[in-house]
């Protein structure tokens, strides 16, 4: 009997700590465990007790990366559960807070921890040399995600002006017709990113877990909408998310996995996920993008995930050059409306860059927490990972590739779905 | 030693490692993309697991950069060895300098641990042991404070650890900043605001964008907490509610356990 024990110790360009297990045995797969051992700092614990106005600025420490989807997330439960109605102004700039982490985060994604693998380096380094025009722009992506980030929220990370109610700073027309014009001159560097991705070759396989994303008719929906799996189209409420949501825990990861409470069937959360759900609702640009580069609903295959994040990244620079100059003409103020604490339950959910976020918060009636439950996308994305890793280990595995080859598709796999263990265990 | 510009020798080698953390700082070292190569072209960064796939070295380093705070018997001795191989150990961030955010689990872990997993945590999270900064588990050359860290301020420091200055820290409270800033005072607002007994550095960042301080940047070894108590009494506030608030960031400082 030939064994093989792949071992992925602490897997490198991802963001936090894991190891990767897959067993193979006469060409059989016998075992794949995404073993998560990122430290558990108990965030739900640490909230509980705590005053409204400071959860927000509590959670978004959950992770660097994405704190703006955990900041927006937490802010719409807190809303939900108090009966708070923000104005349209602030529900847009919440919206751009959040896009501004989706292209810190795709451009991080796509060039630091993704593209190393196809263009056979250890990281993006070595690429400043090789291939300057990528380097300088995937970068440059990266910064101007950043600056979104920083001219709305104050901040890179952890924003400091987005508050229940609303928000505590504004920068000036100018400067949001400034930030609209840099989005459009980064376009066509988005579009050409997206062609070299889709230029990738990647195993052909189909995944056999769901996909899960917010869906609003007419509408991209991050902020907005509520929850659908594309396979059969179930949609449901967010509130009644455990319902059709389970996680559960297994004992080789510290992070909860997650899964279809009703069929039991894992399912992704991601750009993917999202393309598969709400395909009608890009822009016509990013639609263009996408079907160019052979990418159109269903699109099955897991390491496709990273193509749909170029796709968004077009839709975003697109989106958001629109979003900002409406912004800059719009009446209406951003300025935090009275939040009056009362007890019960809210949930905010959203689109997160790496796919939906759950918080669900539970208040008494001084509007101290009482319970949290925090559900990120890499949870849901767990149990689908196994899975798809499992796959493609035996597809290679009886197609005879070696120990090595095998080892680099099942590291691009957990790759492409944009693990963020920091955020699945918090 | 750390210092590489002795002509022949090769590039100060570099550790960057991540703790219990929300790998924002690491995340904020690439956000100074205009400079990025700057920086990295004068290091020979030899491991860094979230922007490298190149193993982890076996023999000394110059300068070990820590992010995160230490949850668990296996990240203390994480520590503990980068400390025994480097020459210069950086903290960076709230979470390594003050035990930041985990830190507020310190309180009681036990209660925490059961309370988000049920019963017993899974067997993947380790020995959990009371979150603590890096500084209080090995002695740190230099701090890098906030959360998260400033860009800026990162690159100063390492300059410093890497071609030699002092570690010398100014220890004055953000107040003065404000002051200077003529940027008002949340106080007068009847809103608590940290930055009276918070150390000073960040220019007063929150408080200029319409946000009270939070203390991210841990305690100034000269806050007078017992006269910002009663400061808070005076005025009407609840002296409870100024307590909780430090526990953000300061949950596991000695200061805060002293009772005048």
């Amino acid at each position: 009997m030939t064994r093989t024990t792949l071992s992925m110790h602490h897997i490198a360009r991802v963001e936090g700590h894991g190891n990767v297990h897959v067993v193979i045995e006469d060409g059989v797969v016998r075992d794949v465990r995404m073993n998560i051992v990122e430290p558990a700092r108990l965030f739900e614990s640490m909230v509980a007790g705590r005053p409204f106005d400071k959860v927000s600025y509590i959670a978004s420490r959950i992770c660097g990366i994405c704190s703006s989807s955990h900041v927006v997330t937490d802010l719409m439960a807190i809303e939900d559960a108090f009966g708070v109605e923000v104005s349209a102004r602030t529900k847009m700039l919440r919206e751009l807070l959040v896009y501004g982490s989706y292209l810190q985060n795709h451009a991080a994604h796509l060039f630091v921890f993704a593209a190393p693998d196809f263009l056979g380096e250890e990281s993006l380094f070595p690429v400043a040399d090789k291939d300057p025009e990528l380097f300088k722009g995937g970068l440059a992506v990266k910064a101007l995600g950043n600056e979104l980030c920083t001219k709305i929220g104050g901040r890179s990370i952890h924003p400091i002006t987005a508050v229940p109610g609303g928000f505590t700073h504004e920068i000036t027309s100018a400067e949001y017709l400034e930030l609209a014009d840099k989005l459009a001159a980064m376009r066509p560097f988005v579009e050409h990113i997206v062609d070299v991705f889709a230029a990738f070759p990647v195993p052909d396989i189909d995944s056999t877990g769901d996909f899960m994303a917010l869906h609003e008719e007419g509408h991209y929906a991050v902020v907005s909408g509520s929850p659908r799996f594309a396979k059969d189209g179930l949609q449901f409420a967010a509130r009644d998310y455990r319902r059709y949501i389970e996680e559960y825990t297994v004992n080789h990861s510290a992070a909860y996995f997650s899964r279809r409470a009703d069929t039991a069937q894992s399912f992704a959360a991601s750009a993917l996920a999202r393309i598969n759900t709400s395909w009608n609702e890009l822009t016509r640009e990013a639609r263009l993008a996408a079907a160019k580069a052979g990418l159109r609903p269903p699109a099955l295959n897991p390491y496709r995930n990273n193509v749909a994040q170029a796709v968004e990244l077009v839709d975003v620079c697109v989106r958001c050059e629109a979003m900002l100059r409406e912004l800059a003409e719009m009446q209406g103020s951003s300025a935090p409306v009275s939040v009056v604490p009362r007890a019960g339950r809210g949930v905010g959910m959203t689109e997160a860059p790496r796919g939906t976020l759950v918080h669900d918060v539970e208040f008494d009636d001084e509007g101290r927490v009482l319970k949290a439950s925090i559900i990120t996308p890499t949870v849901h994305n767990l149990s689908d990972t196994e899975k798809n890793v499992r796959q493609v280990a035996e597809k290679l595995s009886t197609q005879g590739a070696s120990e090595d080859a095998i080892r680099l598709e099942v590291e691009k796999l957990v790759r492409a779905y944009d693990p963020c263990l920091s955020c699945s265990v918090h | 030693m750390a210092c590489a510009n002795n002509g022949v020798s090769a590039r100060p080698r570099v550790v960057i490692v991540g703790l219990a953390s929300c790998f924002g700082c690491q995340l904020q070292i690439t956000n100074d993309e205009a400079h990025l190569l700057d920086v990295l072209g004068q290091i020979d960064v030899q491991y860094w697991q979230l922007a490298s796939s190149a193993p982890e070295p076996a023999g000394d380093v110059d300068v070990v950069v820590i992010e995160g705070a230490v949850t668990t018997e296996e990240s203390r001795r994480c520590v503990e060895m980068w400390r025994s191989r480097a020459d210069k150990v950086i903290a960076i961030g709230a979470c390594a300098v003050t035990g930041g955010i985990p830190g507020m689990a310190a309180a009681d872990v036990q209660a925490g641990r059961e309370s988000v997993y049920g019963g017993e945590a899974p067997e993947a999270c380790g020995r959990m042991i009371a979150p603590q900064s890096v500084s209080s588990v090995i002695e740190v050359d230099f701090e890098v404070r906030s959360c998260p860290i400033d860009t800026a301020d990162f690159v100063a420091v390492l300059e410093r650890a890497l071609y030699g200055s002092n570690t010398l820290v100014l220890s004055d409270t953000l107040c003065g900043s404000c002051k200077r800033n003529e940027s008002g005072c949340f106080w007068r607002e009847g809103k608590q605001c940290l930055g009276l007994v918070t150390l000073a550095g960040c220019g007063a960042k929150c408080v200029n964008l319409g946000r009270e301080c939070n203390g991210c940047r841990g305690l100034s070894p000269h806050a007078n907490l017992p006269a910002a108590r009663a400061m808070a009494a005076s005025m009407g506030m609840s002296v409870a509610d100024f307590d909780a608030s430090l526990e953000l960031f300061n949950q596991t400082s000695p200061m805060l356990r002293k009772e005048d």
